[in-house]
This record gives C-alpha cells, structure tokens and sequence, in this order.
C-alpha cells in the first residue's frame, strides 16, 4: 500500500500502436496516479453499488382497482358458509364467489404494491467517491482483474495505457484491431461468447439474454470518436474521464474491472481525483482516502525484528492432565502418600499370620487324639449299644403295627 | 507498481472470485476447489492460492507427449501478465523432471543457493508433477488398450 510521505511512483508504460508515428515527442511512460494506489474497500464499493444500481428502477405496482370491482358483502352467520364477501347475484357462475379476500380467486393481492415505494436510494457524495476511487485502485491489480474473470493473460501491463492515436480511430473494425493488439480481445471475445439465456422468471420481464462485461475503454477527449468505435462491440463499455461510474467500474460490486485506458484519461487522473497530498481540482476538496495500514503485509509485520523481539517465547513444553487414583485402592498412590504404609502393612500382614498359627495351635492341643484301649472301648461302646437296639425293635408287644402295616395277615 | 500486499488480496479474494468453485456440502464438510492454473492442488486455500501469492508454481501437461511445462511467476514483473511467468518445458524421463522442479521450487534441497523460491510448496510441486506424469501416461496407453479388447463382430444369426 502507499506511503504517507511522497516516495518515487513507479512508472507505467504507454503501449504504442502500429499506426502510430515514430517520432513521437511525448514520454514512453507516466507515473502511476495516486487514485490506483489508493485504500480498496470493497465493503465501501458493494454498499455503494448495490444502492446505485437501485436509481435505475421504474416503478412499478398492481393497479389499483385490482380485485375491488364487486360489490361484494359478507353473508354473515347462518348459511353454513365462510363470512368472507361473496359476489351477489345469481345466473352466473361468479355469485357467491368470495371476493376481496388475498386467498380468493379474483381477490386483490396481500399487501398489493403501490407506486410510492422507496425505489431510489440517496447514498453520500463521499462515500459515492470512495467507491469509484477504491474500485480504480483495484483495476490496477492484475490479481483483482484476474478474479473478477477478465481474461488478461496476453496483456502486457496492468494498468494498461494506450497512446491517444487511439482517441482517434473511427471504426469498430479498427477497435477490435487494437484490442487485438494489446491482447485485450480475449476478454472482449469472452463477452461476446458469453451471451446465454437468463435463468428465472426475468426471461420473461424483458431481461432475457445476459452475458459477461469485457473491458472499459476509458478516454479523455471530449467529444471522441473513440466512444462510436468501440460502442457496438459485446460486453464493452465506454466510459469518460471525468463520468466514471462505479456501475462500469465493479459490475455486480465486483472490483476490478479490467480498464483499458488512453493516456490522455490516465494524465487526467491526477487532476480528477487529486492525490494524496493536493486535493482535486475537479471534485471541490477532496482528497484520496488514505489506508490506515503503511504496510498490510501481515507475515512481514509479524516475522519483523521488532514484533519478534517482544513476543513470548513459544511454549513448547506439553502439559498432561494426571488421572486420580484413590489411594486406599491403589498401593502405589498410598506409598506417594504415606511411605510408612508399608511397613504398617507389612507389620499387620506378620501379625495376622501370628495370630492365625497360635490359634491352630491352641486347638491342636485341645483335640488330642485318643489312646488305643480308650479307642477299643467307644468301639466296644458303640456296638453294645447296637446290639441292644436290635433286640428291643423285636418286641412282641407291637405286632399291631405289623398288622397295620400289612406285614403279616 | 501500486504493489498490494499479499494478505490483502487474499481477503479480498478468499470469499469470492472468478475461480472459486463451491459445491460440495456446507459447514464443515465443505471443500472449497480453486481452479487457478498456478495453484498446485487446486484448493482455496491462502498457501496454495495463485492470485494472492506473489511467487507461484504452475504445473500443467505440455501438449506433446510426456511433456510437462513448468512455470514459475517472476516477483518483479507481477504487473505484467503476459510476461508474468518464467516457463519450461520438461520432456525428459520423470526422475530428471522431479529434479528439475525441486530445483526451481525449493534448490536448497538439490544444492547450495540463496534462491529460497517457495520451499513450502516442494511437496505440493512433485504431487502434481507425478499426477500429471501420470495422467499423460494414461492417456499415452489408453487407445492401445482398447485396441486389444477389440473384438470381431457377432455374426448374424
């Protein structure tokens, strides 16, 4: 972007042209204008475009009598029909119809629209200025150029500049030979093959063929031929010095237009708009808007010495959230915790053990095991006890049971 | 020549321009394609943009045979598009190619040099070259191909 302080500007060379002659006195190049340096905003030019573009418009609106021409009145309650006004009479198939009403047929439209809407928008002298200097500014960017879609490839310089034989050449077919020339005619030939059928319903309201925008020839004579030449040519617009329009400088609030310029328009430049330190002849005060950044190259700003020498140090060292352990669960985590853990539960484990053998111990003694005779004698024991019981179960006294039970008959 | 600097163009330029090619999904699965002739992976994308960049690379089949033309954009003559590009036409086998494009794109990996042109974009400039290479190869030896499937025709019955 542009300095505050005035610094060399750089040079743009004039593109000759076959006809022209070889002695010519004036300079091969001019100084690049302030205003294609100056601040580009397209926020400022779509603003700006978009409430332009809107002064072109006729206005428009149903008529309005539409959908009233009846006398229609409501039937009220009771007939078992909507209280909507219905047309009167009777012999036709329009009584009884609802009329008036934005949902009846033959009713008028919601909101019907009216002659008085606000169809054309005031926009500051300023901001008006702001627009036709940034959009400049931005045809002198061969990016900008290429993104809006002109075909620029073979053209030898942005912003291209053409001697003023130009200005005075007569015939389109000599117009389509220069664009040839300085290898604009690409972008004119991509106009010309661009032409399509618009999509929607504005096929049918007038506005049926749409094609691309090729170049603006800008000229500085008034009064030019130059204006009828070039004026048949598809998607080519023509355009003064003085009158530039930021509809023909960024069609669709799109920057960058590809302009093509004779070098009488682009000396006029300077005296149009003025530069950043004199303001314009032409357009009382005015001064070119200046960026708010010198320098907007953002890498540059922040890989400088000066931005580099005050910035913290990277933080490299990478910081990993720890998971909680429980340390009555974890043994690990207790040790961290309580190194005498360890030895407590080691003590207790010991303890334990203790405990466990003096108790088997305890009751080994008390179970000792018994003697030989003492043996034979719970022995003897037990079988006299058997023997008893055997010859008590055969007890007379009880044969009822057997009876009973059907042992014996 | 009113130079505009390169962040400033590709915020100019990032939300819409001539290239920008929108079509697949929204939000986060969208893919934004660019089809600039000097972006190397045709993606919209700062690093690899050709319109915001002032040193750019541009890959593209060179019209005969396995050639490919390499075109790098010369930083002095960014106001002059016809005359923007530094071209060359590769045409020998593709590991002489590979070498001639790490050479232009980033020499300080081939040999000593105070050209520090686009390191950044090696990776990308090869990627391109062997799909180019490729593409070339594949239209080469594709007709042969159709020669051989050919079959007789079906007699009438």
């Amino acid at each position: 972007m542009a300095a505050s302080k005035p610094i060399t500007r750089p040079l743009v060379s004039i593109q000759a042209l076959d006809g022209d002659m070889a002695t010519d006195s004036d300079a091969a190049s001019l100084p690049l204008p302030d205003v294609l340096r100056a601040t580009i905003r397209p926020d400022v030019v779509r603003f700006v475009h978009d409430n332009l573009s809107r002064n072109k418009r006729q206005p428009y609106a149903v008529s309005r009598r539409a959908g009233h021409q009846t006398s229609a009145e409501s039937w009220g309650t009771g007939r078992a029909v909507s209280r909507i006004p219905r047309v009167p009479g009777g012999g036709t198939h329009r009584a009884g119809q609802g009329a008036f009403g934005n949902m009846c047929r033959g009713g008028r439209m919601f909101g019907p629209t009216k002659i008085w809407r606000r169809w054309h928008r005031r926009v500051n002298i300023n901001q008006r200025r702001y627009a036709v200097v940034s959009a400049l500014a931005a045809s002198a960017v061969p990016s900008l150029v290429l993104a809006r879609g002109h075909r620029i490839e073979s053209v030898p310089e942005i912003p291209l500049v053409l001697s003023d034989s130009v200005e005075s050449i007569e015939k389109t077919s000599s117009a389509i030979k220069i664009l040839k020339q300085v290898g604009a005619y690409a972008d004119a030939e991509k106009a010309k093959d661009s032409l399509g059928i618009r999509p929607g319903k504005g096929k049918m309201r007038n506005r049926r063929y749409i094609s691309r925008k090729g170049p603006l020839i800008v000229y500085g004579t008034e009064g030019s031929k130059i204006v009828k030449a070039f004026r048949n040519l598809p998607g080519v617009d023509v355009a003064h010095v003085d009158r530039l329009n930021v509809l023909k400088l960024a069609p669709g609030g799109h920057l960058g237009r590809f302009i093509v310029w004779t070098k009488s328009a682009f000396e006029k430049l300077d005296k149009v708009f003025g530069t950043f330190e004199t303001p314009s002849e032409l357009k009382k005060g005015y001064v070119l808007p200046r960026p708010k950044m010198t320098n907007a190259d953002l890498g540059r700003i922040i890989n400088s010495d000066e931005v580099q020498s005050v910035v913290k140090p990277i933080n490299k060292d990478v910081r990993r959230r720890t998971l909680k352990k429980n340390p009555l669960k974890n043994l690990a985590t207790m040790l961290k915790l309580n190194p005498y853990a360890k030895t407590a539960k080691r003590m207790a484990l010991l303890a334990e053990k203790q405990r466990v053998k003096a108790k088997q111990e305890k009751l080994d003694k008390k179970r000792s095991s018994l003697t030989k005779e003492e043996a034979a004698k719970v022995k003897a024991a037990g079988r006299a006890w058997y023997k008893t019981m055997i010859s008590d179960s055969d007890y007379t006294e009880f044969e009822n049971f057997s009876k009973w039970l059907g042992a014996t008959q | 020549m009113a130079t505009v600097s390169e962040p400033l163009i590709w915020e100019i330029v990032r939300n819409n321009n001539a290239f920008l090619v929108k079509q697949f999904g929204n939000g986060n699965a969208k893919v934004q394609f660019s089809k600039e002739k000097n972006n190397l992976y045709n993606i919209h994308s700062f690093k690899y943009s050709g319109l915001a960049n002032k040193k750019t690379i541009s890959i593209q089949p060179g019209g005969k045979d396995l050639s490919v033309v390499l075109a790098t954009s010369k930083k002095k003559q960014q106001n002059k598009p016809a005359s923007v590009s530094h071209r060359s036409l590769l045409k020998k086998e593709f590991n002489k190619m590979a070498k001639a494009v790490t050479n232009q794109v980033n020499p300080l990996k081939v040999q000593v040099s105070d050209n520090y042109y686009r390191p950044d974009l090696t990776k990308a400039a090869l990627a391109r070259l062997s799909a180019v290479h490729r593409s070339l190869k594949v239209a080469k030896s594709g007709p042969k191909k159709r020669n051989r499937q050919r079959q007789p025709l079906p007699k009438a019955i």
